[in-house]
């Protein structure tokens, strides 16, 4: 299969003031419908790094783009529905279950979009091992395991081109963390989903052939 | 005015230290420490009331719209300027939306009061256009501090939140929209507050002064009841607009949240 660059980095600064700098003249290449697992020493910046993507932050200088274009070109709300980023600690709005998945479709930018059914969602909730919770529980009763699956399924409900995952299964057990795992390894495989995780948990070999991604002293490398 | 007002001298102001002499009593004998304060603070109400007393003077012998405009508008900036020091938030500087907002604003609704609703002519009449926008803007002045605080406040505390609607396709005025009912809120309860307790908690003081003055309650009555709906009316407009660019100003070009944790905060 040919392969086709979706986002690309140019010489991107970035750092926070008196901190030393996340990324220094770092430049890469991300391809469509590949998984990325990103590593490196904690408080590198990692987080930090996926939030350039979507532009919650903005680098000092160089240049992001996403499918050729500079990521500026893009109107942020319709840039970051493609780009989604989902937080590590989860963030839910005082509401249902329900209310919290349909809750981008409130806002303008998504308006168009369709509602996902409920077959779907209950699909969705199914395969990241949610089957327990009920769509008019209030949401701010499950724990952060299950909020953190939550925030998932919401995300993917948006049908993003790329998924950007803060330690998407760190608050998880060893059976929920393999479930949420099996079903990015699918979207991937048959969706052609891009994903850039953060991940400190060695992921499942076999399922998708991963490519890492390290971060280190303002530096961003592949490794083998 | 139908009666005359009884003049205070300067052996009665003298007599009226006493109280601060009780104050300050207190203050020695539960060790408070705050003598000083107290000494300062009536120094300072015997010079600032003085000053304005003569200012006040020189401006209504004057007879013209600029003194008057100049006045209205020193009060404004010092307002602006207490806001500003009362909110404990400085990753975004304020001052210069919200002052231009605050002109608008308290402009607008004290030449609707003087020259619409009093009649008085000209509009701008210095007996009536400074008390009543002074009157305006130090009441509506709290309500905006507590607004702004309020407000980067919860936009500091529920980042997170705010992020996570940026996140799945918000912008930023979906994504702060709860947040910017709440600080409006927050703003306005003192006045409407005042609005139910006035007459029968307490007597506001530009009805007591009208009152002292010689006024038929009855009129004094229909004064306060204006400032009172002004006062409610400015806050409303004031919060509105005050809350909405100061939370613009918290977002960026790229409509992320600007406000960080302080070990993340830019310079």
């Amino acid at each position: 299969m040919e392969t086709q660059t979706i986002i690309e980095l140019s010489n991107v600064n970035f750092g926070f003031p008196d901190q030393r700098p996340i990324l220094t003249e770092a430049s890469l290449s991300i391809e469509k419908g590949a998984f990325y697992l990103l590593q490196g020493p904690s408080g590198v910046g990692k987080s930090t790094f996926l939030r350039l993507f979507n532009r919650l932050e903005e680098p000092r200088s160089g240049e992001i783009r996403f499918k050729g274009k500079l990521l500026s070109d893009y109107p942020p709300p319709r840039l970051r529905r493609s780009l989604l980023y989902i937080q590590q600690t989860p963030a839910v709005v005082d509401g249902s279950v329900e209310d919290n998945l349909l809750l981008p479709f409130s806002f303008k930018t998504n308006l168009h979009l369709k509602k996902p059914s409920r077959r779907k969602i209950e699909a969705l909730l199914e395969q990241v091992h949610l089957h327990g919770v009920a769509m008019n529980d209030h949401a701010r009763t499950l724990s952060v395991g299950q909020l953190q699956r939550l925030c998932l399924v919401r995300g993917l409900l948006l049908d993003p081109e790329v998924l950007l995952l803060d330690e998407p299964t760190s608050a998880l057990d060893q059976e929920s963390a393999m479930a949420v795992m099996a079903l990015l390894a699918q979207l991937n495989r048959e969706s052609h989903l891009t994903v850039l995780s953060v991940a400190h948990q060695i992921f499942r070999q076999g399922d998708v052939a991963y490519r890492h991604l390290q971060l280190k002293d303002g530096r961003i490398e592949g490794t083998p | 005015m139908t009666g005359a007002v009884i003049e205070i001298g300067p052996y009665q102001l003298i007599l009226a230290l006493l109280f601060i002499l009780v104050a300050g009593g207190a203050s020695l004998y539960h060790g408070l420490r705050l003598e000083k304060d107290l000494l300062i603070g009536t120094i300072r109400t015997f010079a600032q009331l003085f000053l304005l007393g003569y200012v006040l003077k020189f401006v209504f012998r004057l007879d013209s719209v600029w003194p008057v405009l100049a006045v209205f508008l020193f009060m404004i900036v010092f307002a602006t300027r207490i806001i500003r020091s009362r909110i404990k938030e400085k990753q975004v500087a304020f001052f210069w939306p919200m002052l231009i907002s605050m002109i608008i604003s308290y402009a607008l609704a004290a030449i609707l009061i003087t020259g619409v609703i009093i009649g008085a002519k000209p509009w701008w009449k210095p007996q009536y256009f400074i008390p009543l926008g002074g009157m305006l803007i130090g009441n509506s002045m709290n309500a905006v501090a507590i607004s702004l605080d309020r407000l980067l406040g919860d936009l500091k505390e529920r980042r997170r939140e705010v992020e996570m609607m940026l996140c799945l396709g918000a912008d930023y005025h979906e994504a702060s929209k709860d947040i910017v009912k709440n600080a409006m809120h927050a703003g306005m309860i003192p006045a409407i507050n005042s609005m139910m307790a006035v007459g029968v908690v307490f007597i506001p003081g530009m009805m007591t002064g009208q009152i002292l003055a010689g006024a038929d309650p009855l009129v004094a009555i229909r004064y306060q009841i204006v400032v009172m709906v002004m006062i409610v009316g400015a806050t409303a407009m004031l919060s509105f607009l005050g809350v909405r660019i100061v939370c613009r100003l918290c977002f960026g070009t790229a409509q992320q949240l600007l406000l960080r944790p302080e070990k993340n905060m830019r310079k």
